[in-house]
């Protein structure tokens, strides 16, 4: 073990800054950079419905989701009877379905389905996205770096951040506040979000605002459904909720309740 | 200030005044976007919102050359095949469109745009607006149908269905579309008031459901204030919707109807209230410009009940 209370001292060369530390910083930075906007050029934006039958089997969940949500605060007893039966026998039925003939057959699989298809490799380039610059940099810095002892932190640790603080360097006695150069690569790969926050904005909200604006009608964009997922048993579903529902009104008693609660006590 | 305006109707007369003061700065803040392009003109969503309603302003105001500046701008940024681009150029095309066959050519381009994509949104809308500003509701309601058949989530085009039903006189489907619209947004005071309206409208027919259709009136008035207490609408429209009750309550006992007694209370509450907010808004030079029209009815509203 090291000793206690004596300072332990290691020659550094001053050029470790200049050669190692300050280049990874560099690096770890400008692929930060990058990566984001080769995330932007990949992005593709969800697709929107191209049929209205398919726009209809999308947002016609949201309805009824709505309407179970919301009833209360808006219907009557008879209106809401009659919603609730023209819902229910529709999810039923499947009269929102984009081809109701379609009905009961498994889903198409994942991989043949284009649309699936498409979800699938969104998620994979997203993820590439994140493994291919990494491992390219770790392999950079084990290759090169691996081994050096490149900063000295000001404030003393426990021994428990070791292993956080000197992978790579296998030396048992060396005080925690030593940092080795492929630690101080993982600390940057983690404290480096903030930094990015500031050159890219907050939240990257440049990227975004496209989008936005194309979206003329974000309520028409919604999507509900999972790619794979089958449309008829959610509507199954929703139509068993909805079954359930008793119906109960906040419009009534909505007089009593205006004089109780805004207007003064003298009327 | 905006003198011209002042005897103009009473329904859009507040917007218009806001809308000439905006599009008279149009050439200013053109001018400031297009000019040194780094210090003044941000990319941002809300800049191009700015532009969207400067663009809107100037076709109310008249200076459709600032539109088209406007809209150049949209263009330029998003490129002429974003969807909502293409319903402001729509739009833009029938403001200068000079007489009936120039719109029914605007309607041809609709078809067209939508027969290579069905749920372009913007223009599916256009189309309903343009189909009724000449004149063929029924055609309207039925392609509003149509879009509301696709994308039941959309609460404005449930009001414009609600706003053709009435204005064709059909007043229950109008009910139903306006609570379609406040099943989106349960909590939008001013669907509520408007739905409280168009139930009072309703109730002018003498048939046998007049108290009833008071009563439902009485209590979406009730809910608009509930959800916003100082609204002048709701007040407005509950002083009216349970003076017509008192008068129509000829002691048939329905429990779900509200008593004599609560009515009376409501409406002398009612009345407090928008004296209360006709009092506040008027010493307040910048709110009485902008709702001039609203204050004077009001105004007038109370002077009657007085009597």
């Amino acid at each position: 073990m090291a000793v206690q209370g004596v300072e332990q001292t290691i020659l550094r060369d001053p050029a470790l800054f200049y050669w190692i530390l300050f280049p990874i910083s560099v690096v770890m930075i400008l692929t930060g950079i990058l990566r984001h906007y080769a995330t932007v050029l990949m992005n593709s934006p969800p697709k929107s419905a191209s049929t209205l039958a398919e726009s209809r089997e999308r947002l016609a969940l949201l309805r009824v989701v709505n309407l179970r949500n919301h009833a209360s605060a808006v219907l009557n007893r008879e209106s809401f009877e009659m919603r609730k039966n023209y819902m229910v026998s529709g999810c039923r039925n499947g009269a929102f379905l984009k081809d109701p003939n379609k009905r009961g057959q498994p889903p198409a699989n994942p991989m043949t389905d284009p649309a699936g298809m498409e979800a699938m490799t969104g998620m994979l380039k997203g993820n590439m996205m994140m493994m291919i610059p990494q491992t390219l940099i770790m392999s950079w810095i084990n290759a090169f770096f691996s081994g050096f002892v490149i900063l000295k932190l000001p404030f003393p640790l426990t021994i428990r951040f070791k292993s956080m603080l000197q992978s790579g360097v296998m030396t048992r006695d060396l005080d925690v506040r030593w940092v080795s150069s492929l630690s101080w690569y993982f600390l940057n790969l983690f404290g480096l979000q903030s930094v990015f926050g500031f050159i890219l904005g907050s939240d990257n909200a440049a990227n975004q605002m496209a989008q936005q604006m194309g979206m003329a009608n974000p309520a028409a964009m919604a999507n509900p459904l999972q790619p794979g997922q089958d449309p008829d048993k959610l509507y199954q579903n929703e139509a068993e909720n909805l079954e359930v529902m008793e119906h109960f009104c906040i419009l009534d008693g909505v007089e009593d309740r205006i004089l109780r609660n805004f207007a003064p006590q003298s009327i | 200030m905006a003198g011209p305006f002042l005897d103009s109707r009473d329904t859009s007369g507040s917007d218009l005044i806001s809308a000439l003061r905006l599009s008279q700065q149009a050439p200013t803040i053109l001018r400031l976007g297009s000019g040194t392009k780094s210090a003044s003109a941000p990319d941002t969503a809300e800049e191009y919102g700015r532009i969207e309603r400067l663009f809107m302003a100037c076709l109310r105001t008249g200076d459709d050359e600032s539109a088209e500046a406007c809209l150049e701008r949209l263009t330029r940024r998003f490129g002429p095949a974003n969807e909502r681009v293409m319903g402001l150029r729509g739009l833009y095309e029938e403001a200068i469109a000079k007489d009936h066959s120039a719109l029914e050519e605007c309607l041809q381009g609709y078809e067209k745009t939508l027969s290579d994509n069905p749920v372009n949104v913007p223009i599916l809308k256009r189309r309903v607006a343009l189909l009724r500003s000449l004149n063929r509701s029924s055609d309207a309601i039925t392609a509003l149908i149509q879009l509301l058949d696709a994308i039941p989530t959309d609460a404005e085009a449930w009001c414009e269905l609600a706003d053709l039903y009435q204005s064709e006189g059909l007043s229950s489907q109008a009910t139903f579309s306006l609570e379609e619209a406040l099943l989106i947004a349960p909590n939008a005071w001013n669907i509520h008031a408007r739905l409280g309206e168009l139930l009072y409208v309703c109730a002018a027919t003498p048939d046998g459901t007049t108290a009833r259709l008071l009563g439902r009136s009485v209590q979406h008035f009730c809910r608009s204030i509930e959800l916003c207490d100082d609204y002048l609408r709701g007040c407005y429209g509950l002083i009216l919707a349970s003076s017509r009750m008192l008068e129509h309550t000829d002691g048939s006992l329905d429990p779900s109807l509200p008593t004599k007694k609560t009515l009376t209370q409501l409406k002398t509450f009612a009345l407090q209230k928008l004296a209360e907010i006709v009092k506040a808004r008027s010493v307040d030079e910048e709110n009485w410009a902008s709702s001039r029209s609203e204050l004077i009815a009001a105004k007038e509203l109370l002077n009657r009940f007085e009597q």
